[in-house]
């Protein structure tokens, strides 16, 4: 007995279908069916990973799409299910893709395509390529139940007419056994039935499926909650829970329930079965199925066998990157070159490469910054494509790691461009390759915890604010084992309390579970875009993204089994950043700067990064990475890649980091277990910290060859495997001589090491944006700090970068209406040759972009009644605007304060209309010469206020001088001083609350660090226990703090402090300002 | 029409479908091919639970109308049984007049 489902939804039907794609194939699998269908709502969101699922368990995959139908008029008449044809060379697998992307670009409330539209998708060139399924969820099965036979044969008659190609269109008879006389009753299927065989028309079964299990029915009411965002019971929910991929034996029963005739039951089962064979796709031949797709290569300027062109791009490349080298180096370069492109051309991705490198010379080619990002970093093809900045020969990076012929799945090459320019860059993606051979990718988020917890209140009714409660509770687990949480998480002892008597918070919790890991909504994906030939929109449906470039349905996971190119092209700030400096210094300094070939040991540099300042480096400011800097004080760009990877949880967790520092400082001896191991480890002083290390150690005691020791390094991960593999090295590094001691030391780090190394190329790229921000905080720091300003590449507040420019020295001019714009500008300083960052209008509390747009655009203005009237500021930041200084340079002239300015507001604030147009008001109010009204001038403490409150930094001097002459009483020593006391002194440290972080750490007990900035630098401190104990009122919400405790070395430059208490900076000083000595 | 809720013995054929039942000491014969369906609950006003695994029992109930009339009565009335599949529940919910 055999049924095959044509009329399936799975979990990809956004907040409709239940079960994902793969489990409704593996049922299928089960029961010996020989094929399946998959027809989401509106696309074909999990048609890959169904076409995928079926492959390997050898079902006949079929897809399909449930679409509305509508009339000219744009009026619903249906939603039917619309199934390609398969075994068709793909004709009818296009015709599908392109009527699902013709349904999803036309902007409407939901997807939807008109009849005559479709008609023409189905039929090409007198061929029907698919068939539309029209069911009860249509006019003609809604007339079926409420009309009479000759109205309701007279609709079907109308979709005979309109898709008249033979098998075009089929009637589906689908029954959930509702109550009679409703949709979906035997009553409906009986008379569409009826019908159809009187018309003519072919009848096929669905049991329009909507979840795996009749289990799962009460998901798909949660999720039908989610869809109309209302809560269960305020709208028509399903009829009941019959809706399941019903087995073969049932969907027969069904069939001759419907016609209660065995014959024309038969009949029907048959039907349906020969429409089956009809869809069932042949995914290499109808969608292309793990065909590599490329631009053609015309479009990437060749003619000719792309591995030539590739050669000789990558060869004639060589000067430019190693302009100077020596014959030898000039002959490893070439060997290693030559290795690379045969394994390349082995694997036929010579297009794949060249493809990428034309995206990255367009790149630059409009004067954006680029660089490479993960194991690309090892490929010395990549170096001299200029894909990558990083020499991978220089750095001893594998190009194994990234890609060998063991694996032939396309590599990722991940770029890093500015982030400000991701959008410009991807439409020049659209323009140079043409919009039909580019789509963005897609990414499908799924419910999580909170996500799943929300949903599942609002269709249980809940409360929010209490769902609110609950949800902010929710740390750390997931939501699957919502109900176990809330029995041990001491934050949910609340929740805890009520499942004992609550059963709608018992309900909350059970939902929660169902809904959690479902996919939730699709969106854009953060840097991915796919790049195919002409034929790429006949392979993937496209819909409209929220930038308004087309968008694939396909996500990440779907583009290897398609053999779709993807490329990562991520934005990142701090390239924003470096490039916004470099432009800044060519404007102001006349150089020229190329990042790229700055040389890569300046001690300068090096040493600014061993101060530990590294406030605004990329990948090494956070407290913990500083801590890490000071203890391992880096003097060469090789350090960098180490200390980047060991800051990982891998290694963090593999305890690298201590025995590495102990071997470089010489405090223990390096062990290297064997003198062959010497040569690979001698970098890390015997530590195993890098997937290269055990590429070359396997390779080493087993010759087993690079591409194949990367193997063996990914399958250490998976236990059952990793026995075979320890099979392997154990015999053979026996055999090639090495004693039994050795070959089990060294294959306890291999084993353990498995999930905790770093990919040394990863590190490495990473590492260039590490040393080039560096360098330009040592040289250009003024021009630095405005990209930092203005860009944000960092994990601190603004304010905190104002203070590490203060401290730098790098004067800040405030923000003025004249000269300020929505960027940091580097600005001559009036009456020196120096230059200062200029504060930006964009960090005014409040002001509107239109406010800043229209500012900047009216520049410059005469006095402030000119600037009132042509900036047309609203009145809230016209005052904010007086209040931190903005006005000042209008009414210096006059020898007017900022007292005297706010009274002038106030005045222009009360006025009614803004108007230019009338003479006699202007001649009234707005004199020639601007003579203000006298107000009392604000005090240096009400204008750092000021600051504080409308840029949220202090920029006219640090906040913590306030309290100075308290602090100068106590003895309080600046953090920059740390570093002269002798360790374990007693000390008092004051500043502003910078970070916070709470490390799951080792023993179980929670460890606090707090980092204070003072204005000379940052101050970290660390609460065990006690002084967490002592200070818990403040230890997580006060902002200005004072903390109490002993020094503690940690290195060379690293100094912290062990807290002992803490105290409110602002509760001290109000104390101590009433002391008696100042009464008396 | 008159709502009832009251437990009957019903008796079925192989299919399972009712042929007699046994109410307030009356015994009914089935008159007709008895139709049923299946009627959703409304688990989130009822249920106490509803985590995964629970079965259908709370979201759904099998329903049948038939044609019947006991051994008294000349003509025949419409009623509706309940069938709660998992505990073999019969209740008689509704009489047609």
């Amino acid at each position: 007995m055999t049924f095959t489902h044509l009329h399936v939804a799975s979990a990809f039907s956004g907040h409709y279908g239940v079960t994902r794609p793969e489990l409704l194939a593996e049922a299928a699998a089960a029961r010996a069916e020989r094929a399946l269908a998959i027809t989401d709502r509106n696309g074909l969101y999990g048609s890959i990973k169904h076409i995928g699922a079926c492959l390997k368990l050898g079902l006949n995959p079929i897809v399909g799409v449930s679409l509305n139908i509508l009339n000219n008029q744009d009026e619903p008449l249906a939603r039917c299910v619309i199934l390609a044809h398969g075994g068709d060379g793909g004709i009818g697998w296009s015709a599908l893709c392109r009527l699902v992307s013709k349904a999803n670009t036309v902007k409407r409330k939901e997807a939807g395509i008109r009849l005559e539209h479709l008609a023409k998708y189905v039929n090409r060139d007198g061929l029907t390529v698919a068939t539309v399924l029209l069911g009860p969820d249509s006019n003609f099965g809604r007339a079926a139940l409420t009309e009479n036979r000759t109205t309701a044969a007279g609709i079907l008659i109308q979709w005979l007419k309109a898709l008249p190609g033979k098998g075009a269109l089929a009637v589906e008879i689908a029954t959930h056994l509702t109550e009679p006389g409703t949709a979906y009753s035997l009553t409906q299927a009986r008379r569409m039935l009826q019908l159809a065989d009187n018309i003519g028309v072919p009848t096929i079964l669905t049991n329009a499926v909507r979840y795996l299990s009749p289990d799962d029915a009460l998901t798909a009411d949660v999720l039908d909650a989610a869809r109309h965002l209302e809560p269960l019971g305020s709208f028509e929910p399903q009829p009941n829970a019959q809706g399941w991929l019903k087995p073969a034996n049932l969907m027969h029963k069904l069939a001759e329930e419907i016609t209660e005739d065995r014959t024309r039951a038969k009949k029907l089962l048959d039907t349906t079965e020969l429409l089956a064979q009809k869809c069932e796709l042949n995914p290499e031949r109808d969608c292309g199925w793990g065909k590599p797709k490329t631009p053609e290569k015309a479009l990437l300027g060749i003619d000719g066998n792309p591995f030539e062109v590739l050669w000789q791009k990558a060869h004639a490349a060589i000067d430019w990157r190693y302009p100077h080298a020596k014959e030898k180096k000039l002959l490893d370069v070439k060997h290693r070159l030559s290795k690379e492109l045969i394994t390349i051309n082995q694997l036929g991705f010579a297009t794949y490469f060249l493809t990428v490198a034309d995206v990255a010379q367009m790149i630059r080619d409009m004067r954006i910054r680029i660089a490479a990002r993960g194991s690309g970093a090892g490929s010395l093809t990549n170096y001299l494509l200029g894909i990558s900045g990083v020499d991978p020969i220089e750095h001893d990076l594998l190009f194994e790691r990234f890609l060998s012929t063991e694996r032939s799945s396309l590599p990722d090459i991940d770029i890093d461009v500015e982030s400000a320019r991701r959008h410009d860059i991807y439409r020049a993606i659209f323009k140079r390759y043409g919009s039909e051979r580019v789509t963005l990718l897609s990414m499908q988020s799924t419910y999580r915890g909170r996500g799943a917890m929300r949903d599942s209140g609002l269709a249980l009714g809940l409360d929010e604010e209490e769902i609110d409660d609950i949800a902010k509770n929710m740390w750390r687990f997931s939501a699957r084992k919502f109900r176990d949480a809330a029995e041990s998480k001491p934050e949910l002892a609340k929740l805890n309390a009520a499942l004992e008597s609550d059963r709608k918070m018992n309900l909350l919790v059970d939902i929660t579970e169902r809904l959690d890991r479902l996919p939730r909504h699709i969106s854009m994906h953060p840097c991915g875009v796919i790049l195919g030939d002409g034929n790429l929109l006949d392979l993937t449906p496209v819909e409209t993204s929220g930038m308004g470039l087309p968008m694939s349905q396909y996500d990440k996971d779907d583009m290897d089994p398609m053999g779709m190119l993807k490329l990562d092209v991520l934005g990142v700030r701090m390239q924003s950043a470096m490039a916004y400096a470099v432009r800044e210094i060519e404007k102001t300094k006349d150089i020229v700067l190329e990042l790229d070939d700055i040389p890569k040991d300046d001690p300068q540099t090096f040493e600014l990064i061993r101060t530990t300042n590294t406030l605004g480096i990329f990948q090494i400011e956070s407290p913990g990475q500083r801590e890490l800097t000071g203890k391992h004080q880096p003097t060469e760009f090789n350090d960098l890649t180490i200390q980047i990877s060991l800051f990982r949880p891998g290694p963090m967790k593999g305890n690298m980091i201590a025995p590495y520092l102990d071997g470089r400082h010489g405090f223990a001896k390096p062990e290297y277990l064997h003198p062959d191991l010497k040569p690979i480890l001698q970098e890390t002083f015997g530590v195993v910290i890098f997937h290269e290390h055990v590429l070359r150690i396997f390779d080493k005691m087993t010759g087993c060859g690079l591409a194949k020791a990367d193997e063996f390094r990914r399958s250490l991960e998976d236990p059952r495997v990793a026995q075979s593999v320890e099979r392997f090295f154990k015999t053979q590094a026996n055999t090639r001589g090495y004693g039994r001691d050795t070959i089990e030391k060294v294959w306890t780090i291999l084993a353990s090491f498995s999930s905790f190394g770093f990919c040394k190329a990863h590190g490495a790229a990473f590492a260039l944006p590490t040393y080039q921000s560096a360098w330009l905080k040592t040289h250009y720091p003024t021009e630095f700090l405005a990209g930092l300003l203005t860009h944000d590449p960092g994990m601190y507040p603004r304010r905190l970068l104002v203070a590490e420019a203060r401290r730098l020295g790098v004067k800040l001019l405030p923000i003025d209406v004249n000269k300020s714009s929505d960027e940091f500008l580097v600005q001559p300083i009036p009456g020196t040759h120096d230059f200062g960052v200029r504060m930006s209008l964009t960090d005014v509390k409040g002001i509107s972009d239109s406010e800043v747009q229209r500012i900047i655009g009216e520049q410059p203005y005469l006095d402030i009644a000119d600037f009132y009237l042509r900036a047309k500021p609203s009145r809230r930041t016209l005052s904010n605007l007086a209040l931190v200084g903005a006005l000042d340079e209008l009414a210096k002239h006059s020898g007017h304060n900022r007292g005297d300015i706010m009274q002038r507001v106030k005045e222009l604030n009360l006025l009614k209309n803004r108007t230019k147009d009338d003479p006699d008001q202007f001649a009234f109010d707005f004199d020639l010469k601007e003579q203000l009204p006298r107000g009392e001038d604000l005090t240096k403490e009400e204008k750092l206020q000021a600051e504080l409150d409308i840029l949220k930094m202090d920029v006219t001097e640090h906040q913590i001088e306030q309290f100075r002459p308290m602090l100068d009483a106590m003895g309080v020593i600046n953090s920059s001083e740390l570093l002269s006391v002798r360790n374990k002194s007693e000390v008092l440290i004051a500043g502003v609350r910078v970070a916070t972080q709470t490390p799951p750490m080792r023993s179980g007990k929670r460890v606090v660090f707090i980092s204070l900035d003072d204005g000379h630098g940052t101050a970290d401190a660390t609460f065990f226990d006690e002084a967490q104990a002592r200070s818990s009122h403040i230890l997580f919400n006060t902002r200005l703090l004072l903390i109490a405790g002993k020094t503690r070395r940690t290195g060379i430059n690293g100094v912290s402090i062990m807290a002992e208490n803490a105290w409110d900076l602002r509760t001290l000083w109000s104390e101590w300002s009433k002391r008696p000595e100042l009464s008396a | 029409m008159i709502r009832v809720d009251e437990k009957v013995a019903v008796a079925v054929n192989g299919t399972g479908e009712p042929i007699g039942f046994k109410w307030r000491n009356a015994n009914f014969l089935v008159a007709n091919k008895p139709m049923r369906w299946f009627a959703r609950r409304e688990w989130w006003k009822e249920a106490s639970r509803a985590q995964r695994g629970i079965g259908t029992d709370i979201i759904e109930v099998e329903m049948w109308r038939l044609l019947a009339s006991d051994l008294h009565q000349k003509s025949c009335q419409q009623y509706e049984l309940i069938h709660t599949v998992n505990g073999d529940d019969w209740r008689l919910i509704l009489v047609y007049p």
